[in-house]
């Protein structure tokens, strides 16, 4: 496990997704990168029932297909749990109504998201292009470049800016929160997928704000 | 849902069933019983795995941590202590690996702490059964195992049990039939947990 920086890149007007997306691949395979294989982050949201009027929760469920066997819990205030797949039953069984009476969690719906996109491989690096949907509705591009070697982020936080520098451009100036927090300890697959769950909100808070009155 | 996972709840293997048998040896005997238990089960001729788990139950899930953090939900008694089809104790049970973070991330969930203690002993295994001697400690210090432990009574607790995919109903016969083997140094039945629970909440 390496050092992982996800960013946001702009769909210029006039474009679409899928062409920015095409260049971008373009450009990575000109620098020689392979592409190996697909990939995929998604979250589920639930959200707690508290009929004491306790204080609400929020529980973000994520997936990232490096990881294959295990699941990501993000609360709304940051606690982070990484368990093996079958916590997903266990939310489940906590969604669950029995007797009548509503589940300790409800799934909200409509707020799955997901980025998916072709996976490539440039010597050390791994560089995922994700497009980002939301209920079938693209809503941007999230482009995630992992550098192999390295888990210190303070150790190549220069070297990945070039290389990101190299076919991003300017959208990479200064390092994501996740990885600018950990600066000299060790970054784990838990700060990659907290990169992801803020973008995610970032792309719904966007949805809300552009819903039609 | 990952499809694979809604493949595994379609056919039972997720979440799994548990088959219990509980009893308990004076601490004076115990010696005996697990002589008697290394001739009956695997491996007889390695010496037993000795373990020491710290288990919380929070709500109604038990949260047990030993070497790595080890998350247990179990569900509801099935069918009833009454059942005669039944020979033992049958409850869904979902076992979970977890990272360090679940105690923090289950209290901010919104569960609460409901009783920790620590238990020390041998498991053996047959097979797919699963025998353990242990004895029971209380935390003289909430939370913190290596403060100082009390044993909670003069015995051992011996549970023998099975984790299987739900609708094996073999497994109870097996099950009953090596409890036979162990009488009458152990008498390992079905328990009733609820007057324990009614009990508890009276206080």
């Amino acid at each position: 496990m390496g050092v992982v920086c996800v960013y946001t890149f702009p769909v210029p007007e006039g474009k679409s997704g899928q062409q920015v997306v095409d260049s971008l691949q373009r450009q990575l395979e000109l620098l020689g990168a392979v592409k190996t294989a697909n990939f995929s982050v998604d979250c589920e949201t639930y959200q707690s029932n508290n009929p004491t009027g306790a204080a609400q929760r929020i529980l973000h469920v994520l997936h990232n297909s490096e990881q294959p066997a295990s699941c990501f819990a993000i609360l709304d205030n940051g606690t982070t749990l990484v368990a093996d797949v079958l916590f997903e039953v266990l939310v489940a069984k906590l969604t669950q109504s029995k007797s009548g009476k509503d589940g300790y969690y409800e799934r909200r719906k409509g707020l799955k998201i997901e980025s998916k996109g072709p996976r490539f491989e440039l010597s050390d690096f791994i560089v995922k292009i994700g497009s980002v949907s939301m209920a079938s509705n693209f809503k941007g591009i999230l482009v995630e470049v992992e550098y192999c070697p390295c888990a210190i982020p303070g150790e190549c936080w220069e070297l990945m800016k070039e290389m990101m520098q190299s076919f991003m451009g300017t959208v990479v100036e200064n390092p994501p929160m996740a990885v600018k927090n950990k600066k000299d300890q060790f970054y784990t697959p838990s700060d990659t997928v907290a990169q992801y769950l803020e973008h995610f909100n970032n792309f719904r808070k966007a949805v809300v704000n552009q819903s039609p009155r | 849902m990952d499809p694979a996972l809604t493949q595994a709840l379609k056919t039972g293997v997720a979440p799994m069933q548990e088959y219990l048998l509980q009893g308990s040896i004076l601490d004076g005997s115990k010696d005996i019983l697990l002589h008697r238990l290394r001739g009956l089960c695997d491996n007889a001729d390695t010496a037993p795995e000795t373990f020491s788990d710290h288990e919380m139950r929070v709500l109604n899930n038990r949260c047990s941590q030993s070497m790595c953090k080890h998350l247990r939900y179990v569900g509801q008694t099935e069918m009833g202590i009454g059942d005669k089809s039944r020979h033992t104790l049958v409850r869904t049970c979902l076992d979970i690996g977890v990272s360090d973070t679940v105690v923090k991330f289950l209290n901010e969930m919104g569960f609460r702490a409901d009783f920790e203690f620590v238990a020390r002993g041998i498991f053996f295994h047959k097979g797919r059964m699963k025998v353990t001697v242990s004895k029971l400690f209380k935390l003289s210090q909430p939370g913190d195992p290596q403060a100082g432990l009390e044993p909670v009574s003069g015995s051992h607790l011996v549970e023998l049990s099975v984790v299987a995919p739900t609708g094996q109903e073999q497994v109870g016969e097996d099950m009953k039939n090596f409890a036979e083997q162990l009488k009458p140094l152990v008498c390992l039945e079905k328990i009733d947990h609820k007057p324990f629970a009614a009990a508890k909440q009276g206080t």
